[in-house]
């Protein structure tokens, strides 16, 4: 057993560990975060995603100890205000959510894409969730939520070659 | 509750993580054999949750000072320190112009989150057959530089592939880099049939130099066999250029002279037939360029 600290959506979580857990399961069930679903384990279904060090990663690849003296961020962090992020309200204005069981992975991984390009093209939006699943299908609504953030970003859309370049 | 559950948990281990080279020769010289180098862990914590791996020391070099190199030095080529990540590779556009065949290869692994923790080193150094990297580094000529207690050695990507999950590479060893000569001026491509699932049923990796009266081309095969097979017939066949003709000649080659396998993925004769499909899409594709 060792001593970890991870800052979790800002607040500083100290717990004992052993050195072959998950981050997955520090995060589920020693913090109790359950936003972050455990299904598939082996990083297939993406449903575990959260940020570490500003990059979204599979928590169950991820050994605990790494994340000592390091930042996660789940869906619960990504306001700080309390008030839901646009994506989120765009999920609920489309239907994006059936079962939901994805749905936090999917909220994550979509504003963290946005926050990165704020007018994806299909292909970036296909690209960028290709490593997310949804088994009840609402790829389509996820798509229109993301159109309907995209659309109402204050950020200029770049001509095309433009993009390319950067 | 997750916890005891098969497959959900990992073996007793003791994690290790050495910020220099010294310190992880150190480390591998100690527990040896019942130590397991970690770069992404990726692939190791799914080998580790299937028991196909227990080791009871893991050495993580993600953090090592000498292993996180990325070096583009004109003239000399690219050398890849063992803790760089694909993402690092992709992001950075070190591959796109002069090695076109390793960024197509990585961009099509798995997907953008597996791909900000998985190596490129790691990747090589699993030697599962249908893994994409390791016929895209024999393509471009690459070598695995390899550190251990009797000093440094160098051996060619073509032979640090020994078989199936099998590479020359000692118990006290590790890989520090993976080099990758100059290639300016070549022109290289890689393509892959999956079929919709995440492995490679096959795959193909050319590189043509364009060396003047020198020209020279590797064309390498994975996911058809236990290890990446060069093909010196279709080498052959587009050495003198890249036509309509000479295509059509390579891709009857490469599925007539490569030998498959038939397993669980696929049956022996239909990949005979996507060598020929991935053969003719690779070229055409090369040709138009």
């Amino acid at each position: 057993m060792r001593e970890i600290t991870v800052t979790v959506n800002g607040r500083a979580r100290k717990r004992m560990i052993k050195d072959n857990e998950l981050l997955l399961d520090f995060l589920r069930e020693r913090l109790e975060v359950r936003s972050v679903k455990a299904a598939c384990w082996r990083g297939e279904c993406g449903l575990c995603t959260v940020m570490l060090e500003g990059h979204l990663v599979k928590s169950c690849l991820v050994l605990a100890v790494e994340a000592d003296g390091r930042e996660v961020r789940t869906v619960e962090g990504i306001t700080n205000d309390g008030d839901l992020a646009p994506i989120q309200k765009a999920f609920v204005n489309h239907g994006a959510a059936q079962c939901g069981f994805c749905t936090p992975a999917w909220v994550l991984a979509t504003h963290e894409l946005l926050r990165v390009n704020p007018h994806p093209s299909d292909a970036d939006l296909v690209e960028a969730t290709s490593g997310l699943v949804c088994r009840c299908g609402t790829y389509n609504q996820i798509r229109e939520a993301v159109a309907e953030v995209s659309a109402a970003s204050k950020v200029r859309r770049q001509p095309k070659e433009n993009l390319a370049r950067a | 509750m997750s916890f005891g559950s098969p497959y959900t948990t990992l073996p007793d281990f003791e994690y290790h993580k050495p910020t220099t080279l010294d310190e992880v020769l150190r480390l591998l010289k100690e527990y040896g054999d019942d130590a397991k180098l970690m770069g992404g862990g990726v692939g190791l914590i799914a080998f580790m949750k299937e028991r196909l791996m227990s080791p009871a020391h893991v050495i993580d070099v993600k953090e090592v000072k000498e292993l996180k190199l990325l070096d583009n030095t004109t003239g000399r080529g690219l050398s890849i320190g063992a803790a760089v990540t694909l993402s690092q590779l992709l992001e950075g556009g070190v591959l796109k112009e002069d090695y076109t065949v390793l960024h197509e290869a990585l961009s099509k692994v798995a997907d953008p989150m597996i791909r900000r923790r998985a190596t490129l080193v790691g990747n090589l150094c699993e030697a599962i057959p249908w893994v994409d990297s390791p016929p895209a580094l024999i393509a471009l000529d690459a070598s695995v530089a390899i550190a251990g207690h009797d000093g440094r050695r160098s051996v060619p990507v073509s032979g640090f592939i020994r078989g199936p999950v099998d590479i020359d590479l000692g118990p006290s060893e590790v890989v520090t880099s993976v080099d990758i000569p100059q290639t300016k001026g070549a022109n290289s491509a890689f393509e892959k049939f999956t079929g919709g699932s995440e492995f490679s049923l096959a795959s193909v990796a050319v590189m043509v130099s364009n060396g003047g009266r020198n020209r020279r081309a590797r064309v390498v095969y994975g996911s058809v066999n236990s290890m990446p097979i060069r093909s010196a017939e279709v080498e052959e066949a587009i050495k003198d250029g890249i036509t309509p003709g000479s295509v059509r000649k390579a891709a009857d080659l490469a599925s007539e002279k490569i030998e498959c396998v038939d397993d669980v993925l696929a049956t022996a004769a239909y990949r005979k037939h996507l060598l020929k499909v991935i053969t003719t899409k690779v070229l055409r594709r090369m040709m138009s360029q």
